[in-house]
């Protein structure tokens, strides 16, 4: 026993030396793990296998078509994931480790690019007619006018709801199409009534629905200069109002997190979900409820002038490092793919559901054929349209830390908490958490 | 005893058998509703069926479809062994040197090894990264585990553990003829099965699960982790349930094994090595 414990122990030095030398070897030959040495292949970092990274490896492939030779390296990164790494990378001060191309999200990418501008490349002279893409899409990859991304996955905001629970209340989608939220609460009431189903549901952890209806008014929880403004905001405030009540009526459900979030869809618990329209995924993997669903524009709020039917709720864009050794290839590729051609959206469309932000693709025939489980209606081209109409806000690097806030506030409200003192609160809180 | 005695006694333990049955299934059950929600479809399982169903080869095949389950599984393997071993050695080494071998400056040392305990992980990441990308040691397995094998908790442990080792045999060993690397290997190193047993598990464990430094350090797709694996199937707009509860327990197994193997070992040096 001794001798075969010591022997185990030996054997593992040993081998420890070996994989030091074999580590070294293997990293030797290949190369730089960052951005691709090869003059035509490039590295990206995305998330999704079917969604962002299918899309990516069809690009590449319809590129390679004519230019021989060409390929990405996709490495499956999660958004948490390439916000931590380009964090690290950025405070080391050593972007070697970057690929040539990364995905990142709209909301969280401002805060990047203020942060790191180092790390990334001025994409304004690429061969793209930027005003092809949605303006409030564009804003989000855009500082002092310069373009920085490519704009790539829609998250124009869809109401979508059970024509079948609708229909035993008496309702149909025309009553729910373009109406405002206080209309939508007394359907939602009568529905609750009705069936016992709840309109609408909410995570309560996070402020999502929040955001969006303060968006769609084309407002914001910063003020021009980019300051902290909920105190005041009467935008903010009416939404409060709006979403406080909804909750008292029982016309929207809380749920605490994702998982339930689905769970609610997937058990017919709810007769509606308002949301990016990359929630027509989930919808569609309950295949059982095939038919059932429909999609309209979702509510606008009340007595607000700039108030809309719009909102954008997640959605991504591409983006090409400072670490890329070839620009002109990536941005050549970018360009003849994501950045201009129908055909290759209508391509990835079947395969990968991803609906462009370019509005030209929404125009094409494989946007416009009905889909079978949302009652053949024609939702790419219909969403297409929706995004072309979402008002542009004062965009803030603090999205997620405002939407923290704002969700803080109306959670205590709900609950009892006075309103003018919440709001304070989340106010004082954002300012602070501004200075981080 | 009489017959009375013995069944009143029997029954005053029925609530603590109550009690430990309702802990028991307790435990059990999400090791439970991971198996069951593995064989359904993503629907199924967010609809709350716990009842198995027939779906575990599709969830399987969409798994090594989407994802390099083979070559993960290999990597996790190889650096959590590795990891394994050489932490045992070196911080067992370390722990010996310390109790052994101390006087006042070793102690002061080791002070200063505990007081390296409260920083966390992630505070040290940027100047760790720094150092690794510099010297070359991105995906490899090097880089995964250098931050790993010398713990000032494995340290402590084995350091608490050689308290109970008895000098005498070293005394004796010293006379017999043994230097004192033999004494290590072939007096101490025996003696302390049970404590190694028990550092061997939780490094392990630690090193199978660690995420966020081989996230990191491992950028390459051929240099992925299990973990990574997993974290992967849950950044997408759907979440496939069942093809996630497949990975989880891809994931899970060979922890549980080595917790299975080693458990009476497990016990024995947590609670101290030598009798």
């Amino acid at each position: 026993m001794k001798k075969r414990l010591l022997s185990v122990l030996l054997v593992g030095t040993v081998a420890m030396s070996l994989v030091a030398c074999g580590g070294g070897g293997k990293k030797a030959d290949s190369g730089d793990s960052g951005s691709s040495a090869d003059s035509n292949k490039l590295t990206v970092w995305a998330w999704d296998q079917t969604f962002n990274i299918k899309s990516m490896q069809m690009a590449a492939d319809e590129y390679a078509k004519d230019h021989e030779g060409f390929e990405v390296e996709i490495i499956e990164t999660g958004s948490d994931d390439c916000q931590t790494k380009l964090t690290t990378c950025a405070n080391a001060g050593d972007y070697s480790t970057m690929p040539d191309i990364v995905l990142m999200q709209d909301n969280s990418y401002q805060k990047y690019l203020k942060s790191y501008p180092d790390a990334f490349t001025d994409l304004s002279d690429m061969d793209v007619t930027w005003e092809d893409f949605g303006e409030l899409k564009q804003a989000y990859s855009m500082l002092d006018g310069k373009h920085y991304g490519v704009p790539f996955d829609n998250g124009a905001v869809i109401a979508c709801y059970r024509t079948d629970i609708l229909a035993e209340a008496g309702y149909t989608i025309d009553d729910l199409t373009d109406i405002t939220w206080s209309r939508f609460m007394e359907i939602g009431q009568d529905v609750h009534e009705k069936t016992g189903k709840y309109l609408l549901m909410n995570q309560a952890t996070d402020g999502d629905l929040m955001m969006m209806m303060i968006q769609s008014c084309g407002a914001n929880l910063v003020d021009e200069d980019g300051n902290a403004f909920i105190v005041g905001n009467e935008v903010v405030e009416k939404c409060v109002d709006l979403y406080a009540e909804m909750i008292e009526k029982d016309v929207v459900k809380l749920i605490n997190n994702w998982d339930e979030y689905v769970q609610t869809i997937t058990t017919g618990q709810t007769a509606g979900v308002i949301n990016g329209n990359w929630i027509t995924a989930t919808l569609m993997s309950t295949e059982d409820q095939k038919g059932l669903w429909e999609i309209t524009t979702m509510p606008k709020v009340d007595g607000i002038d700039t108030a809309t039917n719009y909102a954008n709720n997640g959605g991504s864009s591409w983006y090409i490092t400072s670490n890329c050794k070839n620009k002109e290839l990536a941005m050549d590729f970018l360009a003849s793919t994501f950045g201009s051609s129908t055909e290759f959206y209508d391509s990835i469309l079947p395969e990968t559901g991803a609906i462009s932000c370019y509005l030209p693709a929404g125009e094409s025939e494989v946007y416009n054929e009905p889909n079978e489980f949302f009652n053949n209606q024609p939702i790419f081209s219909t969403i297409v349209e929706y995004s072309s109409h979402i008002p542009e806000f004062t965009s803030t690097p603090y999205h997620y830390e405002s939407r923290e806030c704002i969700n803080t506030a109306v959670g205590n409200i709900v609950d009892g908490a006075d309103k003018d003192a919440a709001l304070k609160e989340a106010q004082k809180t954002l300012e602070f958490k501004m200075t981080e | 005893m009489t017959k009375k005695n013995k069944s009143a006694s029997q029954r005053r333990l029925i609530p603590t058998y109550i009690f430990l049955v309702i802990v028991s299934f307790i435990s059990v059950f999400p090791l439970y509703w991971m198996i069951a929600a593995a064989t359904n479809t993503s629907t199924d399982v967010s609809r709350g069926k716990i009842i198995p169903g027939t779906y575990f080869i599709e969830n399987f095949r969409n798994l090594i479809s989407q994802q390099p389950l083979w070559g993960s599984l290999w990597n996790s393997f190889f650096y959590a062994i590795l990891t394994t071993i050489v932490c045992l050695l070196i911080c067992s080494i370390a722990g010996y040197g310390f109790e052994i071998y101390h006087d006042k400056a070793k102690d002061g040392l080791f002070s200063v090894l505990l007081l390296a305990m409260m920083v966390p992980q992630v505070a040290t990441m940027v100047p760790l990264f720094q150092m690794f990308s510099k010297a070359g040691l991105l995906n490899t397995a090097v880089g995964f585990m250098m931050p790993m094998i010398s713990t000032p908790f494995m340290i402590m442990m084995f350091r608490q553990n050689a308290r109970a080792f008895p000098v005498d045999i070293i005394e004796a060993a010293r006379i017999d003829g043994l230097n004192e690397l033999q004494i290590f290997f072939r007096m101490f190193i025996p003696t302390m099965r049970s404590t190694y047993a028990a550092a061997a598990v939780i490094t392990f464990m630690n090193a199978w699960n660690s995420y966020l430094w081989p996230k990191v350090i491992m950028q390459d797709n051929s240099a992925m982790t299990m973990p990574m694996l997993i974290a992967n199937l849950i950044t997408g707009y759907v979440t496939d349930y069942g093809m996630l509860m497949c990975g989880v327990l891809f994931c899970s197994i060979p922890t549980m094994i080595v917790f299975f193997v080693l458990q009476k070992q497990f016990a024995e040096g947590i609670t101290g090595a030598v009798k």
